[in-house]
Formats: C-alpha cells, sequence, structure tokens
C-alpha cells in the first residue's frame, strides 16, 4: 500500500464519474460510490501514518537534455502523513454527510457534485504530497478548480456564479505572488525544491512571493473578502474546502516551505503581523454577522490569522498543530451549522431560537465545536492556541500577540451569541417545524466531534513524529487566554443568553463593519485601477495588435491584387517569361 | 566542324523556334515552332556525345525524340480541344487563366 | 567540313520558312525538311543511327500527326503574325546570351564515333529504368491525348 493509492482511487472515482454519465446520473448511487472511496482513502491514510513509513517517487516529468526540470510524484513523510489523515478524514465525513444534507438535490446534480468531491480529493492529496513546490503550485490550482466548481454547485442562483467568480478573481490575483515566487526560486536553484539553501535575500524575496499566494488561499486580510462569499456554495462543501481543507492549504504550502520561511525572517515578522490583524478584524466582524454561516466564514478567517500569525514566530508546532485541531473542530462546527439550516430552512440566526429541546444532537456537536473553537481547557482548541500564543510570546512578537489574545476573547464571546442565540431561547416561528437530522448526518458529526475534543490530548506523541517537542506547561500566556476565552463566554451568556449588559452591542462599529469596507476597497480598485487597465490593454489589443494582423493582410489582398495583372492568361506572355529568365540565367553564367 | 560551330548552328534553330512561338498566332504553328526548339536541343545532344565521345548523349537524344512525340500527341490533342470549344485555334483567343 | 555547312544551310533555311509561311500545310512541310537536315547534321557527326532514327520516327510521325491536326482542326486562316519587333529583340537577347556562355566553353574538334551497339548496350542497360519509365509516360500519353480529343457527345 503506498501513497499512490490516495492519488489513484479519487481520480478514478472522478473520472469514472465524469465519462460514465448513467452512473453519474443515479446522483444518490454515485454519492455513494464516492463517499466509499472517500472512507477507503482515509483507511489507507491512517495505515499509512501507523506504519510510520517514508516514501519518495519522483517521476521526471520536464527532462532537458538530462536535467530533470521538474517531476511529480508523492512524498510520504510525517508531516504530508499526518495532513493526509486530515484531508481524507474530513473529506470522508463531508461526503458522507452530503448524501442525507443534499438527499432533496436532483439526480444529475448530486452526481455532479460527488464528481467534483472525488476531485477535489486528489488535488488536495496530491498537494498534500507534492515532492516539490512546482506539484504543490499545480495541485494548488486544481483545488482551486474544483473550490470554484462547489461554491457554484447552485449555479442558477445569480449569487452563487458571482461568489465563485470573486473566489478565482481573489485567489488568482495573489497567485501572481505565487508564480512569481516560483519562478523566482526556479531562476536561483534550477529547481522546484524547497530545501535548497538560499541565500538571505533570495529567500526573502520567494518567501515574500509565496506569502502573498498564502495570503489569498488562506484568506488572510485583505485578501480575505472571498471566502465570506464563498458560503454560496452547500454547507458540506464549506466545512471541507473553506474551513478545513482548502483554506489551509496556504498554512501548509508555509509549512511544507518552512526552510524558505524560516531563512527570511523579515517576511516571519510580516506573516505574524498580518496573521495578527486578520485574527483580530475577522473576530471583530464575525461578531455582527447574522448570517451562521458567515460567523463562521470570518472565524475561519480569524483562525487562519492565528496559524500564520503562529507560523510567523519562527516556530512551525504551534501553527501546524492548530491547523490540524482547527480542521477537525470547523468541520465540525460547518456540519452543525448546516445541519442547524437543514432542521430550520434558513441561514438567519435571529429567525431561530430554543432549537436545543428539537435538536439536541446538534446542539451537543455544536456546542463541542464551540468549546474548543473558543479555546476552553481541555479541547482541541486550547492546547494548540495556547502553544500558538506561547511561541509568540517567546519569539517577543508583542504585537501579534496582543491582538491574537484579544481575537481569542472575542472568537469565546461570538461563538457563545451564535449558541445562545440558536439553540437556547424561547422557540421562533422557524423552529416549531424543525426536526433532528438524520443519521447520516449525524454520524460524521459525531466521528468528527472525537478528534474535535480529544486532538489536543495528542500534541505530544504528534510533535515527536514532526520530530519536535511539545510538553504542556501552564504559562502566563496561557492564562491569559484561559481568562479572555471564559470571559468571552460568560460575557456572551450575560449578553445573549441572559439578555443583561445590552450596552454590549457596538451599533456603530457594527454598522461599519457590516457594510465590507474591504470588499469596497477592492470594488473600487478595481473600477479604477483595473478596467481603465483592460480598456488601454483592449484599445492596444484592437488598433495595435489588430492593425498590425489587418495590414499585413491589407497588403496581400493589395498585392494580390496588383499581382494579378501580371497574369494575362496569354500564352505568349508566359513564354516572354521564360526568356526573361533564360537570358538572366545567361548573364549569371557570364557573371561566373 | 567544331563544337562550338554545332552548338552555334542550334541555338540559331532554337532562336528561329522562339521566334515563331512567339510571333505565331495559330496554335498548331505554335507546336510547330516548339517542334524546331526541341530539334534545336537534340542537335546539341548529338554533338556533345560525339565530341564528349559518350554514348549517353546520343541515348538521351533518343529518349527526347519519344519525350517530343509525347509532347506533340498531347499538344496537338489539346489544340483540337481548344478548336472545338473556343471555335477558333488563335493562341490569343483562350483567357481562362487571365487573373 | 561542306557537307555540315551545307546541311546547316537547309536546316536554317527551312526553318525560318517554316516559321514564316502563312499557310499551314506548307509550315509543315517545311517543318519536314527542317527535321530532314537535322538527319544531315547527324550525319556529319558521324551519328548514322541518329539520323535514321530521325528521318524514320521523328520526321515521319511528327509530320505526319501535324498535317492530321491540320486537317482535323481546319484551323481557320491564321491571323497575321503580331509583336514581330519584340519577339525580334527577345530572341536577340536569348541568342546572345546562349552565344556567349557557348563561346567561355572550351571548345573541341576532334569527335569520337559512337558505336550503334554500344548505345543500344547502355540504353538496355544502365538506362534500363528510363527506358521503361519513357513506354509508360507513351503510353499515358496516347491515352490523354485520346481522351483530351475525342468528342464528348460521341
Amino acid at each position: 500500500m503506498s501513497a499512490a493509492l490516495l492519488l489513484a482511487l479519487p481520480i478514478a472515482m472522478f473520472a469514472l464519474l465524469a465519462v460514465c454519465w448513467p452512473l453519474r446520473h443515479t446522483g444518490r448511487f454515485a454519492g455513494m460510490l464516492s463517499a466509499a472511496v472517500a472512507v477507503a482513502c482515509f483507511g489507507i491514510a491512517v495505515a499509512l501514518f501507523a506504519s510510520g513509513r517514508s516514501e519518495l517517487y519522483e517521476y521526471p516529468w520536464l527532462v532537458r537534455s538530462g536535467h530533470v526540470i521538474a517531476s511529480v510524484g508523492w512524498r510520504l513523510d510525517p508531516t504530508s502523513a499526518s495532513m493526509l489523515i486530515v484531508v481524507t478524514a474530513v473529506a470522508a465525513c463531508v461526503q458522507i454527510y452530503s448524501l442525507g444534507y443534499l438527499s432533496h438535490e436532483p439526480p444529475k446534480d448530486l452526481g455532479r457534485y460527488f464528481a467534483w468531491q472525488s476531485l477535489f480529493i486528489f488535488a488536495m492529496v496530491g498537494l498534500v504530497v507534492a515532492p516539490n513546490l512546482l506539484q504543490l503550485v499545480g495541485c494548488w490550482e486544481l483545488v482551486g478548480l474544483c473550490s470554484y466548481l462547489l461554491i457554484g454547485y447552485w449555479w442558477r442562483k445569480p449569487s452563487a456564479g458571482k461568489a465563485a467568480v470573486k473566489a478565482v478573481w481573489v485567489t488568482r490575483f495573489a497567485d501572481i505572488g505565487l508564480m512569481t515566487g516560483i519562478v523566482v526560486l526556479y531562476g536561483a536553484t534550477g529547481g522546484f525544491a524547497w530545501d535548497h539553501v538560499l541565500a538571505p535575500q533570495v529567500a526573502t524575496a520567494v518567501a515574500a512571493l509565496l506569502f502573498v499566494g498564502v495570503m489569498g488561499k488562506s484568506a488572510q486580510m485583505p485578501l480575505h473578502v472571498w471566502l465570506p462569499d464563498a458560503m454560496e456554495g452547500p454547507t458540506p462543501v464549506s466545512a471541507l474546502l473553506h474551513a478545513a481543507t482548502m483554506v489551509a492549504a496556504g498554512v501548509y504550502l508555509v509549512v511544507r516551505a518552512w526552510p524558505i520561511f524560516h531563512a527570511a525572517p523579515d517576511v516571519l515578522v510580516v506573516m505574524s503581523w498580518v496573521g495578527g490583524v486578520t485574527a483580530f478584524t475577522a473576530a471583530c466582524i464575525a461578531l455582527v454577522q447574522t448570517d451562521i454561516k458567515k460567523v463562521l466564514a470570518y472565524s475561519t478567517c480569524s483562525q487562519l490569522g492565528y496559524m500564520i500569525a503562529g507560523l510567523g514566530s519562527g516556530e512551525m508546532l504551534g501553527g501546524y498543530l492548530h491547523l490540524t485541531t482547527h480542521a477537525f473542530f470547523k468541520a465540525l462546527l460547518f456540519l452543525a451549522a448546516g445541519s442547524v439550516i437543514h432542521a430550520t430552512g434558513t441561514n438567519d440566526i435571529r429567525e431561530m431560537g430554543g432549537l436545543w429541546r428539537k435538536a439536541p444532537w446538534t446542539a451537543g456537536l455544536f456546542g463541542a465545536g464551540t468549546l474548543a473553537l473558543a479555546g476552553i481547557p481541555g479541547f482541541a482548541g486550547f492546547f494548540s492556541k495556547d502553544l500558538l500564543l506561547e511561541e509568540l510570546f517567546e519569539a517577543g512578537r508583542y504585537g501579534p500577540l496582543v491582538l491574537c489574545l484579544a481575537g481569542a476573547g472575542l472568537t469565546a464571546f461570538y461563538m457563545t451569541r451564535v449558541m445562545c442565540l440558536v439553540f437556547s431561547g424561547e422557540q421562533k416561528e422557524r423552529v416549531h417545524h424543525a426536526h433532528e437530522s438524520p443519521f447520516v448526518m449525524l454520524a460524521p458529526m459525531l466521528f468528527l466531534s472525537v478528534p474535535a475534543v480529544a486532538a489536543g490530548w495528542f500534541a505530544g506523541p504528534f510533535a515527536e513524529r514532526l520530530g519536535l517537542e511539545y510538553h504542556f506547561s501552564v504559562t502566563p500566556v496561557g492564562g491569559i487566554a484561559t481568562i479572555f476565552a471564559l470571559g468571552g463566554v460568560g460575557l456572551g451568556v450575560a449578553r445573549y443568553g441572559i439578555g443583561q449588559l445590552t450596552w454590549l452591542a457596538w451599533p456603530a462599529a457594527a454598522t461599519f463593519l457590516a457594510s465590507a469596507p474591504v470588499d469596497r476597497l477592492w470594488a473600487a480598485a478595481w473600477r479604477q485601477g483595473l478596467l481603465p487597465f483592460a480598456r488601454a490593454a483592449g484599445w492596444f489589443d484592437r488598433y495595435v495588435v489588430d492593425g498590425l494582423i489587418n495590414l499585413s493582410g491589407w497588403v496581400a489582398l493589395e498585392g494580390g491584387e496588383r499581382l494579378r495583372l501580371l497574369q494575362t492568361g496569354k500564352v505568349r506572355d508566359y513564354v516572354y517569361a521564360a526568356v526573361v529568365g533564360v537570358v538572366l540565367l545567361a548573364a549569371w553564367g557570364a557573371m561566373q | 566542324m567544331t563544337l562550338h560551330a554545332v552548338l552555334i548552328v542550334a541555338a540559331l534553330m532554337f532562336c528561329i523556334g522562339l521566334f515563331g512561338v512567339l510571333t505565331r498566332r495559330s496554335l498548331v504553328s505554335v507546336v510547330l515552332s516548339v517542334e524546331l526548339m526541341a530539334n534545336a536541343a537534340n542537335i546539341n545532344l548529338v554533338a556533345f556525345s560525339r565530341f564528349g565521345n559518350h554514348p549517353w548523349g546520343q541515348a538521351m537524344a533518343l529518349f527526347a525524340i519519344a519525350l517530343t512525340v509525347a509532347e506533340v500527341v498531347v499538344g496537338l490533342a489539346l489544340v483540337i480541344l481548344i478548336a472545338r470549344t473556343h471555335g477558333s485555334t488563335d493562341a490569343d483567343v483562350p483567357s481562362a487563366l487571365k487573373g | 567540313m561542306i557537307p555540315f555547312a551545307v546541311a546547316s544551310l537547309v536546316l536554317l533555311g527551312s526553318g525560318v520558312m517554316a516559321v514564316r509561311t502563312r499557310d499551314l500545310v506548307h509550315a509543315v512541310l517545311w517543318l519536314g525538311l527542317a527535321l530532314v537536315a537535322t538527319a544531315g547534321i547527324y550525319v556529319t557527326m558521324d551519328a548514322g543511327f541518329m539520323a535514321a532514327i530521325q528521318v524514320l520516327l521523328y520526321t515521319g510521325g511528327i509530320v505526319t500527326l501535324m498535317l492530321f491536326a491540320v486537317m482535323l482542326a481546319r484551323p481557320d486562316a491564321e491571323a497575321a503574325p503580331n509583336g514581330q519587333l519584340r519577339a525580334a529583340l527577345a530572341v536577340a537577347a536569348v541568342f546572345a546570351g546562349v552565344v556567349s556562355v557557348v563561346l567561355r566553353s572550351p571548345d573541341a574538334t576532334t569527335g569520337a564515333h559512337i558505336e550503334t551497339q554500344v548505345l543500344g548496350a547502355v540504353i538496355l542497360n544502365q538506362l534500363a529504368l528510363p527506358f521503361e519509365v519513357l513506354s509508360a509516360l507513351l503510353l499515358v500519353a496516347m491515352i490523354g491525348a485520346i481522351v483530351l480529343a475525342r468528342k464528348k457527345d460521341a
């Protein structure tokens, strides 16, 4: 058994669903098949991780005169093996969950959905096991494509189509940096490996450029604008792509290319600040959202900010650990939110309330996810966040540290707000007809709740596997974070559960943040910068490039018009032409 | 008699034929003039064979005769065809090739 | 020298007549004379076999063919030749060019007699392939001529 199987199974599934349309049009059966493949992938990933094997296979893809320019293959090491578990576990859960969540979809659409899901697993596995940056970027684009396709799953809805296009626009814009970084790396080392020793300036340039791509994919300020809109896709898609795995690909890229980033301390400082600002600002925006998925989307932005900030401290473990734990509990939260939406038929938390009596399982699972995300001691999020803040403290990044600590309190507060508004209080109109989700949706959530609660307890062995050390210890920073988290929960309960402290509303800030200022900034940049440039480029293309082409056509036409007069059709004139040739030949002979 | 003498006679013959091709109006006359030019070429081949002491020249002249016969056959067939379709054998009448 | 000069004069004279005579039948006959004179030149160059072929096949075949064509096509009286000055200038230029090339090449005065047996051996040994190709060409030309010249409604 090898990592190749993890690549082969999903792409074979995708090819089968793509080519064999009668199978695809069965919908539910195709979904079961696809989910079975995803579960098999999870089993393989677990087996690979348990065996502790390392594998490296590289097939020379682009070869020029014996020199291998680029290769494709797979690299199995502790980093990729652990990430594989995260990816396949969440993917398997999400696919099983989708069978219930999307059970009312037309069969044709459902088949299409599962085809994209299989393609996504292939792309994500290819990204995770990539032996070099080129394959990583190729699969990076492929997951971006899957993201586009799945966001636009309900493409008949204009907002879904626009959100899909926006996701592509923003991430492509950021990918300009990523591509440039790859090219610079190739120029410097003649290859795409990330473990070359680079000169400091080159490392800084490459790391900075790669980080631009990371900002787009991992939704860092100010390139986060696509992620909230991506919630137009089905909720399981949000759980898999836009919470657990694809958006974490940017963080994973930093972890993979750690030698390059580690050699660029200036970029690390920038990273910790970008991450800190994102963690705090996104948490602020999440406070005032009324759409349950938007809250979770901004929360994802915020948590990705934590990861980036943690990696910016110069230590890898905290950020990577938070990536894995966050994948589990945020996927759980999204699936639970999907369950809520499934039950009530709305995304708006103001129309919900008192749902816990109707859907106790969902309420409990959402609560577990909330506690993990809030960083309550004992839950998964606590350990990773604690370690991450500790690293920031030890690296002396006090600014980002303060932002992250404040964000931790806000996180606990906004999650408590959602909990209280949705599950407690009196039942609203919509909730009267609500019902608990079927078992096929609850089972994956139950499964995910295990690592969401307990993943942090295994941080020590996990770090050991990566060749790093981790010991849990009680520190001042961790204490402050815990106090903030508990305080956030307490304030949240007081404000939204009990109804006290009504001054905690921030009306002005809410109005400002709800109007999406960054979105408007980008829109203005698009209107003022890109459109005029595109118009100029269009003018150049129409009148200069096309003009040249039309000129050559005109020359050929006009020349033909003139030259056709030579063709008189009279035999005699052709003989005269031959005579001219003979005389010229003789003259040429005389010259010799 | 030298090689140059024969070659110059052949060149004169060629030019006479060429003059005919360029001036005659009837297609039959044009084919006739082409025959004279081909004949001049044959004289050259035989002369090279003799003064170069090599049998290939004469062999080529024989082949050229066969070729010329083929050419005349096809050429005259075309003339007859043109005479039938255009009602004239004037070389200036067919102008389908005019650009 | 004398026979060559005589044959040449007959050749050139009959050639001029063939080109200048307006009556097509007469022109074809002048052509026949020119071809026979060519055979004479071959004789003076010690190429008897060539002369025989020239008279038997070439002259006989070509003149017969041309006469048939003249009678089948029944051309109208030929229009007066045109562009004679231009043609004369072009021909003079070609002649000057050819002669300049001829005079710049080495001359030869002695020649050798080519045995007919040698000629036959060359044609049927080294040149066997072109010989066979030529036979195919003649066949094709014959078929082509039939296809071209036969009446479509016949």
